[in-house]
């Protein structure tokens, strides 16, 4: 399997841009040549297909891929090995002791045409070229983290210029950001203002005590990732978006959510920017499906399930990614995106066994 | 869909009927009081086809009810031990009567309240309400006080001074995430403790003491009106820092995160019991693997882990098999997985919660891959979600997803086993244990040493006595408060 040429063909394909679609038969063309060729790179993979009964010469639809799960990606050489360009590790969501997933990545090209389109799409459509605000830390800070990562990328192609407040640590430079809120404010030009929940939680909580106030140029916008698993304080989203607003002067329509996971090397935005509803939407090098969390069936839309990508851009490991996060299809949305309910949308214990997670949590030391 | 009012404000309680009769069930209706009436009421889904129902209390009701508790739960000084063992065990032994209507209602509750599967709501049902017969409490109260007359009077103590066992003011007790039938085992020792009990109970474990508390009020009006269910949406921070303020004594059950924040609400002056949510671990030693052993073996492992569908502190996450036996770990896994699937016809499990069969998925599509990589793993499972068994190479302490998911692991020695538990001490719980032979007691000592506070045979494992050690503290003597009365 010529893995160059494929790469170079999905390439192409991402350069069409998301509002290219990529029509079934298309997809399933390119899917079982991705797949061939993780097979090929990984013969363990090629075994756990074999015994789903998923062949080389059984091949019916990309839809027949055995989904692996995310956690697959926290053993090393199991998923994801073999010479890297880059190394991405999850930033242990799962508790503070538990070993991290591993994503590397064989070659960059591809990550990077992959995100570039669809973060122009969702966030600087119509060749906006913004000035960039970020609580992201940078890469040069955590070259490990795919975030960083990502939003380097978008430094180096999308952006005027960028600027970082988070270090390393998770500390934000309060004073830096205000001056440069205040500089925004003042120069009258729209910002793109990028960083996690949390990130923007602790800016907005820092504003709130000193009552202060900023009204960003109208065009500015905001990207927001990522939940609050493990930290200290939660914040229902509608009142994220709320003190944005209040605090920045940006509002929702304005606040982008992005989901992403270091597992996979494509996004998913909310078309708000254009107007669309609030759903995250895959790009057309990804399709998402929405599992029966008991059997791993396809659920019908309106049912809520465990979210399942085969994202195109995950040549250089497995492309059908299952992961912990329960979501559902609007039957409204057509096909055309999802939305996250999260982990474990409002459970209550059930027992009093200490579950895996919370005894991860609860150690400091590697455990598996 | 049915709904199950799922609280219980004993008789003269202000408020306690005043939300309009067709608000509450007869059994719950009782004087009119104007005022501090629960004027709202929410509904919770807690399966497809049941919803709890439950007054909001606001800071002024919680209070008010507080004060009746604590002048009813006044009256139990003077009753008697013997008395209370009656009546409380005359309640509880309605839950085992066929023909009682309270178990008729249990039996069809407990499925979907607690996510059981019918014949496993029986056997918790069965296994729980065991313990709550006058028999069983009595034997409570004889292995917790060698002269139980200390609950009833003052009683010589040493030293010429005399003691005697009071109850506390008030008793608050806190379950999130009990498992079904617990919190109504707390609720009774609260009362043989002659203490007034208010007791949240966890989302899932609401029917067995709202219906306890009735069948109380049925046979002893005065000892039920010291006790209140009531349930609270985590979050009503005013309602429990009023609840907790007026506790003589919290017991609460819950994870790491809920125990952490009730000791920092609590006044500095209160004591706390706190039940943990806690691991357990099994040995099976070479002489359970014999012919004619290992598959009795098995079963009674498989019913360890099915067990309340493995949510119990005291169901085991992981077997480590010793080698060297008649069977391989592995083969004996693979007796496991064939136990789970026949009791799966016999104690199916419940539905599977999303976020369990979720983290089932990860696991065993993780460890599938490392099967297919050759890693020595074998991953035994149905097609859905019931139960797994993963045998893996690796005698590393494994925690379990939960939804009966058990871990099988090979261990040279059982003699090894307290090695492998170290860092989990704080989490450790009861360790099941067969096979050993005569290097039980050497191997208990270890267990012991290592942390855990309960070792039982694998039958027993799931089922501890009335009267056990519950995380290794007393369960009746850690709910009294003791006056010595000193004379010269």
């Amino acid at each position: 399997m010529n893995g160059t040429r494929l790469r170079d063909d999905l390439i192409g394909v991402m350069g069409a841009g998301v509002g290219t679609p990529l029509p079934d038969a298309d997809f399933d063309a390119l899917a079982r040549r991705v797949w061939a060729h993780q097979c090929e790179r990984n013969p363990a993979f090629a075994r756990f297909c074999d015994a789903r009964g998923v062949q080389p010469g059984s091949w019916s639809s990309w839809r027949d891929l055995p989904p692996v799960p995310a956690r697959a990606f926290r053993e090393r050489g199991l998923v994801s090995l073999g010479p890297a360009q880059a190394v991405f590790r999850t930033s242990g969501t799962t508790g503070a002791g538990a070993a991290r997933g591993e994503h590397r990545v064989p070659d960059l090209s591809l990550y990077h045409a992959s995100l570039l389109p669809n973060f122009e799409a969702h966030l600087l459509p119509g060749g906006a070229r913004l000035p960039m605000v970020s609580l992201i830390p940078s890469p040069l800070e955590v070259p490990d983290s795919s975030l960083s990562h990502m939003i380097g990328v978008v430094e180096a192609e999308l952006a005027a210029e960028t600027r970082y407040f988070v270090g390393r640590d998770g500390r934000l430079d309060e004073h830096a950001l205000r001056a440069a809120l205040r500089d925004a404010e003042d120069a009258g030009d729209p910002v793109l203002v990028v960083g996690t929940a949390f990130a923007f939680v602790h800016l907005l909580d820092a504003l709130a005590t000193g009552g202060t106030r900023f009204r960003l140029p109208d065009g500015s916008r905001v990207m927001e990732t990522g939940g609050f698993k493990g930290r200290s304080r939660t914040v229902p989203r509608e009142e994220l978006y709320a003190a944005i607003d209040s605090r920045l002067g940006i509002p929702p329509r304005r606040i982008v959510n992005e989901y992403g996971m270091t597992e996979l090397l494509s996004q998913f935005y909310e078309p708000v920017l254009a107007g669309g509803a609030r759903l995250h939407r895959p790009p057309p090098w990804v399709r998402t499906r929405v599992l029966d969390p008991a059997t791993l069936e396809p659920l019908p839309p309106g049912r809520e399930g465990l979210l399942c990508h085969v994202d195109l851009a995950n040549l250089g490991s497995v492309c059908c990614v299952l992961t912990e996060d329960l979501g559902v299809e609007p039957p409204e949305a057509e096909g055309h995106g999802f939305l996250v309910l999260g982990r474990n949308p409002g459970a209550e214990p059930r027992g009093c066994s200490l579950a895996m997670d919370e005894l991860m949590t609860a150690r400091r030391g590697p455990i598996r | 869909m049915r709904t199950f009012p799922a609280w219980w404000l004993p008789p003269g309680v202000p408020g306690r009927a005043a939300s309009a009769a067709a608000e509450l069930p007869p059994h719950a209706r009782g004087a009119e009081h104007p005022g501090t009436a629960p004027t709202a009421f929410s509904t919770t889904s807690v399966s497809g086809d049941l919803r709890l129902r439950f007054p909001t209390p606001d800071p002024a009701f919680a209070r008010c009810l507080c004060d009746h508790l604590v002048e009813a739960g006044a009256r139990l000084h003077e009753r008697r031990t013997d008395s209370l063992v009656a009546s409380l065990g005359r309640a509880g032994a309605r839950f085992l009567d066929p023909a009682d209507p309270i178990r008729k209602e249990a039996l069809d509750l407990l499925p979907p309240a607690a996510g059981l599967s019918t014949a496993m709501a029986r056997e918790v049902l069965d296994g729980m309400a065991r313990d709550w017969t006058a028999d069983r409490l009595a034997r409570l109260v004889r292995a917790q006080f060698p002269d139980p007359a200390v609950l009833d009077g003052f009683r010589p103590g040493p030293g010429g001074s005399r003691v005697r066992a009071f109850g506390h003011r008030l008793i608050v007790q806190l379950g999130a995430g009990n498992v079904a039938g617990v919190s109504v085992g707390g609720v009774a020792r609260a009362l043989l403790a002659r203490s007034p009990v208010l007791l949240k109970p966890g989302l899932h474990d609401a029917v067995l003491p709202v219906l306890y508390a009735r069948a109380l009020a049925d046979c002893d009006p005065g000892l039920a009106a010291a006790l209140a269910v009531l349930y609270w949406p985590g979050g009503a921070d005013t309602v429990e820092a009023e609840v907790l303020s007026r506790a003589g004594l919290v017991v609460v059950y819950g994870g790491a995160d809920t125990v952490k924040a009730v000791r920092a609400r609590l006044p500095a002056t209160t004591p706390l019991v706190a039940y943990s949510h806690r691991v357990g671990v099994a040995l099976v030693g070479r002489e359970a693997l014999a012919a004619g052993q290992a598959n009795r073996t098995a079963m009674d492992a498989a019913r360890a882990v099915a067990a309340f569908d493995q949510r119990g502190c005291v169901s085991p996450h992981l077997f480590w098999v010793e080698e060297g036996g008649a069977l391989t770990p592995a083969e004996w896994a693979a007796r496991l997985a064939a136990a789970m699937a026949a009791l799966e016809r016999d104690l199916p499990a419940g539905p599977a919660p999303p976020e369990v069969a979720s983290k089932v998925q990860q696991l065993r599509g993780t460890w599938e891959l490392k099967q297919a990589a050759g890693e020595g793993v074998r991953v035994f499972r149905p097609a859905g979600v019931e139960w797994t068994v993963a045998y893996d190479p690796d005698p590393a302490f494994s925690p379990s997803c939960l939804g009966r998911f058990a871990w099988v692991k090979p261990v040279a020695d059982l003699e090894r086993v307290a090695g492998l538990l170290a860092g989990l001490r704080p989490f450790l719980q009861t360790a099941g244990l067969c096979g050993a032979g005569a290097r039980a007691a050497s191997l208990v000592e270890q267990l012991g040493g290592a942390g855990v506070t309960r070792v039982a045979t694998l039958r027993r494992m799931a089922w501890p006595p009335a009267w056990w050690h519950h995380d290794g503290g007393d369960p009746l003597r850690a709910l009294v408060r003791w006056v010595d009365w000193e004379v010269e």
